[in-house]
């Protein structure tokens, strides 16, 4: 798989005509073209300032500050490891480093091939699954070295066939 | 509006913060992110000041607290200027090496102690952000404040020279710690990565501002602008007011 960096701006309008031009959809409209792009492409951050006539350093600033957002392509497959207290006592560090041995990533960073992101979140209210990984909205409970490789190898699998 | 500011009294106009009371009489209250002509922002924290309400009082930031009558302010007790000790404390840890900052650290009596200070570091902003302010006052909007927690700073959008920014300078003219660089050198300015060509005055010679800068003006105004330096537009006025006063 590769990462392409020109984006189509049809997909773009399709987002952008569900908004009326006011600021106040800013925030709103960024996660649409979060979700729809897998990141935020620098295109659509000059093309939203001109639709909603706001400056481009106020999209960037919003842009940067919240962590829902990214700038950088995100994978196909986002893993997020829970670091939360539970988990934490639970061996969830030892997750994030056999995940980083695996995959050669540090957290926040993207594997080569744009398969898997990783991201490590402070607590996903499941407490009782400790140590917790989710892929995709999907939960894996408690995660150990070797279940890892398994659900990775998974995905990994389905990904080339 | 009669406001007492350590026991003394004075007159307060209606919409004013305690920070423009005390600036308009001369009562010194340290600050970082205020401007004349900015709304305060409420962020340097070092304009902190007591404001006693019968028995109780209570820390407020003067920038941003509107005066009402009656209101007895302290700005220089021992809770205040311990409050201040420690903010000063903080800034000189993030800029080690900042003048203004060490100034004011000297003025306090505060010193960092050595294992905690980094004086490699070469920081100099305090992510005040009276720069972006200035920017959106301008309206061109150039600079914002980007990222969060650690990370954060000021710079245009992908530290990339932007579209936006006009090089007037108002960011570097603006910002107490002297953070931004801006070098005017043989007839170009460069600031935030980008080069601009400067303008020589009609009258003096002396280079004053951007051609962008101009042209932005020119084009809010609707009409050509003369290129005329600040000292010596100042001059013509002055000229022309003393012709006008001459037979009175």
């Amino acid at each position: 798989m590769k990462i392409d960096n020109s984006i189509d701006y049809n997909q773009l309008s399709n987002i952008l005509n569900k908004y009326k031009q006011e600021k106040r959809f800013t925030l709103a409209i960024l996660q649409d073209i979060q979700t729809e792009f897998n990141y935020i492409p620098k295109e659509a951050v000059f093309h939203l300032a001109e639709y909603l006539n706001i400056p481009v350093s106020e999209i960037y600033s919003m842009a940067t500050f919240y962590k829902a957002l990214s700038l950088t392509p995100k994978g196909k497959h986002i893993i997020k490891v829970c670091n939360g207290t539970a988990c934490h006592i639970r061996g969830s560090n030892i997750l994030i480093d056999e995940i980083k041995d695996l995959l050669k990533i540090k957290p926040g960073e993207t594997t080569a091939d744009g398969l898997f992101s990783l991201e490590i979140v402070n607590c996903l209210g499941a407490c009782a699954l400790a140590p917790v990984m989710v892929i995709d909205n999907k939960y894996y409970g408690a995660m150990t070295k070797e279940k890892i490789m398994e659900v990775i190898n998974e995905y990994k699998e389905a990904a080339y066939d | 509006m009669k406001v007492i500011i350590n026991s003394k009294e004075y007159q307060g106009l209606p919409g004013e913060t305690l920070m423009e009371l005390a600036k308009r009489n001369n009562v010194d209250i340290p600050n970082l992110c205020h401007k004349d002509g900015i709304e305060g922002q409420g962020r340097c924290r070092l304009c902190m000041v007591e404001v006693r309400e019968g028995k109780k009082t209570k820390i407020v930031s003067s920038c941003v607290y509107p005066i009402r009558d009656g209101l007895e302010v302290v700005t220089n007790s021992e809770k205040i200027i311990a409050i201040r000790k420690n903010i000063i404390l903080l800034l000189l840890l993030k800029t080690p090496n900042n003048d203004y900052i060490k100034s004011l650290a000297e003025e306090y009596g505060v010193k960092a102690p050595d294992r905690y200070v980094d004086y490699k570091v070469k920081e100099n902003c305090i992510l005040c952000g009276l720069c972006v302010k200035a920017c959106e006052k301008m309206g061109t909007s150039a600079i914002s404040l980007i990222n969060r927690g650690t990370t954060k700073k000021v710079s245009t959008p992908y530290d990339d020279p932007s579209k936006d920014c006009i090089g007037c300078g108002a960011c570097a003219e603006v910002c107490p710690t002297n953070a931004i660089t801006m070098t005017d050198k043989n007839r170009i300015r460069t600031i935030w990565n980008k080069e601009f060509k400067l303008v020589k005055c009609s009258v003096c010679g002396k280079t004053f501002t951007t051609d962008e800068a101009l042209q932005f003006i020119e084009s809010k105004l609707g009409k050509k602008e003369e290129r005329i330096c600040d000292s010596c537009r100042k001059k013509i006025i002055s000229e022309k007011f003393k012709e006008s006063f001459k037979y009175f």
